[in-house]
């Protein structure tokens, strides 16, 4: 799953006016949109190191091949689950179904067939792979025992009796499979292609084959890569870009907005400094929610203070995430932390959080601090304890644990020491469980509530504060066994209220972004699960 | 030519006199003669006035300006440098429910949706301000617009006449029938210009309603009481409150910069003068012991020091750091100082090395030599004094260096931990936001400079006032 990195601002602020200089020269007759060719040109903020689908985690990789590859299923623009190289399937409490279409092509000209899928999946689950998102198939049959080495890789529950008609086994109920089918992890492989490149595949443009709207044209390492319209793809005539290309690979915020500036590339994106200067521009800016969620997770681990349940609650009731969205982080399109569910999961009917309506936070300094007292009395202290707030290196990190910091000192007189890590090491303390309270965030991986909901399960890796409740593991256990909806929202409800009335977490705020758009290009998708940004249906309108 | 007669007296035994007319102008010591000459150069002087500003600044300013430096206020976030400012106080009762136009359908006509000649939504009509505006919270209502699924909500600073002028998209009403939109997004006081504009769920309509809304500073009740603005009990929603002054602005915690500056000063003006004078002293006596004994002390001596000066100082900081076990967010500030101090005495020890080595063969030590004088009285009377001039000179030069050190420390994250601030981090932090807020760098970024500025200046006119001789051209 993708655990976030600090807003991926850490600014090498003079790195960034160099490039920001130099930029100028490398490409100088590219503009940010050709109307006549039909091509696109925009930035890709890291080379992505591989591009085997089986093997990709970060953000870039899966943004680049949901550009050049289908899965079964895959969302449209309005965040619908539409088919893909499926043209139909069935979801079973036991298994599925799924029946290609005749049309999905390899770029080579060859069909895409059931057996390229289980092919790949496979491949995913081989321990020899050592797939990170190994796990994602976990609920297939046996996926779990392969990836562990119990099991042979050909008892995957996944076959292709013919071949346009894939088979799957669960040895648990998926409800949201076809869902999670959209997933990168889930994107076919052809065997021969795949075997024929010995373990180069994915490494290099002509090192792969593609069966989506676009295909890789060139890939030059760490400088540029370009997509080209995929002519076997099946969908073809509603794929109106000829090009993509992004030859800009830089993660600087500052020298993207430069880019935007002298029209090379189509989008950038915007931070609270640089959104008084897209003002004063006169562009037009644009906001979505990038779908994580945002809070303060506790050190759960035995003889840690924040085991204790009264301090955790002085902590949640001192907090407003109201003035922490509107004074602290001060950008629009955040929303409010109320719940570990962000506000655009769907639930039965309606958007979850509309069916299981979480609790207004209450901000209680008086009530706080009778907390602490009671903490103080149980944990034998005689004064606030210290606590460390583990946090990342980021501007806007830092200024968000200063705010808390202060906020607590007046609230409760507390004393926290504030201890700024660049990712990687944040995550290292997080999972060796140094630190009392750690400011965490987690972007989905499928749109289904499960993808936060299983987060604070004892057995999740990801719970890096070691948070176990029985209770809550039931509740886990039984959103993910169950295939009826309305049951799946009751336990999500069950999870949730878990989660608020232990105060295992302090939901801080549910992340929105706003950037800028070039005004010719129409389509363009901002969601919340990759790829993200999605140009693969866009469209240009010449002003 | 007549002769001169002698008298008696003339032959009379002279007696005691008085002592000679003085012909030569008062001695003058060597230090009287530097401090004169010091006191001639108005550079020097300028640069001892703004030390002892700089001092007074650091010690008695916070005596009078009480403000704490670590309270943040989250109203004042960023604000320029004022002298007076009035909040309209406030209470914060319940959150605003919002208002929904009752029996309008939330969502369209879906057979109006599916037509092929369906025009844009008009602009809703009636966007007025519910209550009155304040940095807490603008309320906006409009009228329901026919087959509207939602609202977008903008904000901008001058009068949006383009759809791309619309500005901040501040958020959307995900139903026709919501018709109101509470603002309360890093509001500050001045003008604003919100826009609503309907969309049908799948496009939004390019024709806005637009309202230029006045806002003012507001101050909640019971924030006013907490920070010691109001008596308990004392108050009332509506009346005018006077606000402290910032004289030099906020930073982006609302935390008044003069005090921070004021707080700053101490960590950075700590570093700056203590690490330079035991290094200088420690360089100073290793450097006088290298040169006096000579030979094969001073070889190993100063191979040592050649050693020290090989290793990379950033690279040894860091490590200091971490082996002296400081922990995350604690200060390193004693860090720095060892380091420094371990690190950066051989320059001082070489010139030191120098300076004896050469007085050691003058003449007038050599003739003490002759005549018995022990090794104290060579060192206390000949070396010392005579090498004073260099040490005085490298030590104001050291000092800059060190404050620079700290800042450039602090810059990186490697100095002190917050909330203390110094004026290393607060530039950090102000090179955030220089673009829009360039108080909150070049407050920090001044002080340092001027304080560079003001210790090379002292030691440009130390070494010339020092300097025996430049005191033979007058």
């Amino acid at each position: 799953m993708m655990r976030l990195g600090p807003a991926g601002r850490r600014i090498a602020l003079l790195l960034g006016c160099l490039l920001a200089t130099a930029t100028p020269w490398a490409g100088a007759a590219e503009n940010a949109v050709d109307f006549e060719d039909r091509v696109i040109r925009m930035v890709l903020p890291q080379e992505p190191p591989q591009l085997d689908s089986s093997k990709a985690t970060d953000q870039v990789s899966t943004r680049v091949l949901g550009h050049v590859m289908e899965a079964l299923t895959r969302f449209d623009g309005q965040g619908r689950l539409v088919p893909g190289v499926a043209e139909r399937w069935e979801i079973r409490r036991d298994g599925a179904t799924f029946w290609l279409r005749e049309d999905a092509r390899w770029s080579d000209g060859s069909p895409v067939t059931a057996a390229d899928f289980v092919f790949s999946w496979r491949h995913a689950v081989d321990p020899k792979t050592a797939s990170e998102y190994a796990f994602i198939l976990q609920g297939i049959e046996n996926a779990e025992e392969i990836s562990q080495g119990e099991a042979q890789i050909t008892s995957l529950g996944v076959s292709a009796p013919e071949p346009r008609r894939l088979e799957v086994r669960f040895s648990r109920a998926l409800a949201y499979f076809d869902k999670l089918v959209a997933f990168a992890t889930f994107y076919p492989l052809k065997e021969s292609f795949y075997r024929a490149r010995d373990g180069r595949y994915g490494a290099d443009a002509e090192d792969m084959l593609f069966n989506g709207p676009f295909v890789i044209e060139r890939w030059d390492h760490g400088a540029r890569l370009e997509m080209a319209k995929n002519p076997h793809y099946w969908d073809r005539d509603n794929i109106y870009l000829n090009r993509i290309e992004f030859p800009y690979i830089t993660a600087d915020t500052n020298a993207a907005l430069n880019l935007f500036k002298d029209n090379r590339i189509i989008l950038a994106g915007l931070d609270s400094e640089t959104m008084e200067n897209a003002l004063d521009q006169r562009w037009r800016i644009e906001r979505f929610n990038d779908g994580s969620a945002w809070y303060i997770e506790f050190n759960h681990r035995e003889g840690r203070l924040t085991q204790n349940w009264h301090l955790r609650r002085a902590l949640a009731l001192s907090f407003d995430t109201y003035e922490f969205i509107n004074r602290v982080i001060g950008t629009p399109g955040n929303l409010p932390g109320l719940s570990l569910y962000p506000s655009y999961l769907q639930g039965a009917k309606q958007r979850l959080l509309q069916e299981i309506p979480p609790p207004e936070p209450v901000t209680d300094w008086t009530l706080a601090r009778s907390h602490l007292e009671k903490a103080m009395a149980e944990l034998g202290l005689t004064e606030p304890p210290e606590l460390v707030l583990l946090t990342g290196n980021s501007p806007t990190a830092n200024k968000q644990a200063e705010f808390l910091q202060t906020l607590w000192k007046d609230a409760l007189g507390l004393t926290v020491r504030i201890d700024r890590q660049i990712f990687k090491q944040r995550l290292a303390k997080m999972t060796a469980g140094d630190f009392d309270l750690v400011a965490a965030g987690w972007g989905p991986d499928y749109l289904d509530p499960l993808t936060f909901g299983d987060l604070f399960a004892s057995w999740n890796l990801n719970n890096r504060g070691r948070y176990a409740n029985p209770a809550l593991d039931a509740c886990v256990r039984d959103a993910q066994n169950s295939v009826d909806p309305e049951a799946r929202v009751r336990a999500f409800g069950c999870i949730q209220r878990i989660l608020l009335d232990d105060h295992a977490i302090i939901p801080t705020y549910e992340r929105g972004q706003i950037y800028v758009i070039h005004p010719a290009v129409k389509g363009a998708i901002r969601r919340q699960t990759s790829p993200d940004p999605d140009l693969a249906r866009a469209w240009l309108e010449q002003p | 030519m007549s002769a001169y007669t002698p008298r008696p007296e003339d032959f009379a035994p002279l007696g005691a006199q008085d002592a000679a007319p003085v012909l030569v102008r008062p001695s003058l010591s060597y230090w009287a003669d530097a401090r004169a000459r010091l006191l001639r150069n108005p550079r020097a002087v300028g640069s001892l006035a703004l030390l002892a500003l700089l001092g007074l600044f650091t010690t008695v300013g916070p005596l009078f300006w009480t403000v704490d430096p670590s309270t943040q206020n989250l109203d004042r976030i960023s604000e320029p440098p004022n002298l007076s400012a009035e909040a309209l106080l406030i209470d914060r009762g319940q959150r605003w429910p919002g208002v929904e136009a009752e029996g309008w359908p939330s969502a369209p006509d879906p057979a109006w949706l599916a037509s092929p000649t369906r025009t844009a939504l008009d602009a809703p009509e009636g966007l007025s301000v519910v209550g009155t505006p304040h940095t807490w919270s603008v309320r906006l209502r409009w009228s329901p617009v026919e087959n509207a699924a939602g609202y977008q909500i903008y904000r901008n600073r001058y009068r949006p006449t383009a759809l791309n002028e619309l500005g901040l998209p501040l958020g959307d009403r995900w139903s026709g029938a919501e018709v109101s939109y509470e603002d309360a997004l890093a509001l500050e006081p001045g003008v604003y210009w919100y826009s609503v504009t309907a969309t049908d769920g799948l496009r939004e309509s390019p024709h806005f309603q637009t309202l230029r809304v006045e806002v003012e500073r507001a101050l909640p009740l019971n924030a006013a009481r907490k920070a010691g603005l109001l008596a308990p009990g004392d108050g009332e929603p509506g009346q005018r409150l006077s606000l402290p002054a910032h004289p030099l602005g906020t930073d982006y915690l609302g935390r008044d910069m003069l005090s921070r500056l004021m707080h700053g000063a101490r960590t950075s003006l700590f570093i700056g003068l203590l690490a330079p004078l035991l290094y200088v002293l420690f360089g100073t006596a290793y450097g006088a012991a290298a040169g006096f004994f000579g030979g094969r002390a001073d070889a190993v001596l100063m191979r040592l020091a050649d050693f020290v000066v090989a290793l990379p100082f950033l690279l040894f900081m860091i490590l200091f750091r971490v082996a002296s076990g400081v922990e995350a967010g604690e200060s390193g500030i004693t860090a720095i100082l060892v380091a420094m101090v371990l690190l950066l005495w051989p320059a001082t020890a070489r010139l030191v090395r120098g300076q004896i080595l050469q007085i050691r063969e003058e003449g007038y030590v050599q003739a003490a030599r002759l005549l018995g004088a022990p090794q104290r009285y060579l060192i206390f009377r000949h070396m010392i004094p005579n090498t004073l001039g260099v040490i005085l000179v490298t030590l104001t030069f050291a000092i800059p260096t060190a404050i620079f050190t700290e800042a450039f420390l602090s810059f990186i994250g490697m100095g002190v931990a917050p909330p203390t601030p110094s004026w290393g981090s607060m530039c950090f932090e102000g090179l955030k936001s220089m673009l829009n807020s360039p108080h909150e760098l070049f407050f920090p970024a001044l002080m340092i400079s001027l304080t560079v500025l003001a210790f090379n200046l002292l030691g440009d006119g130390l070494r010339d006032a020092l300097d025996a001789r430049m005191r033979a051209r007058e």
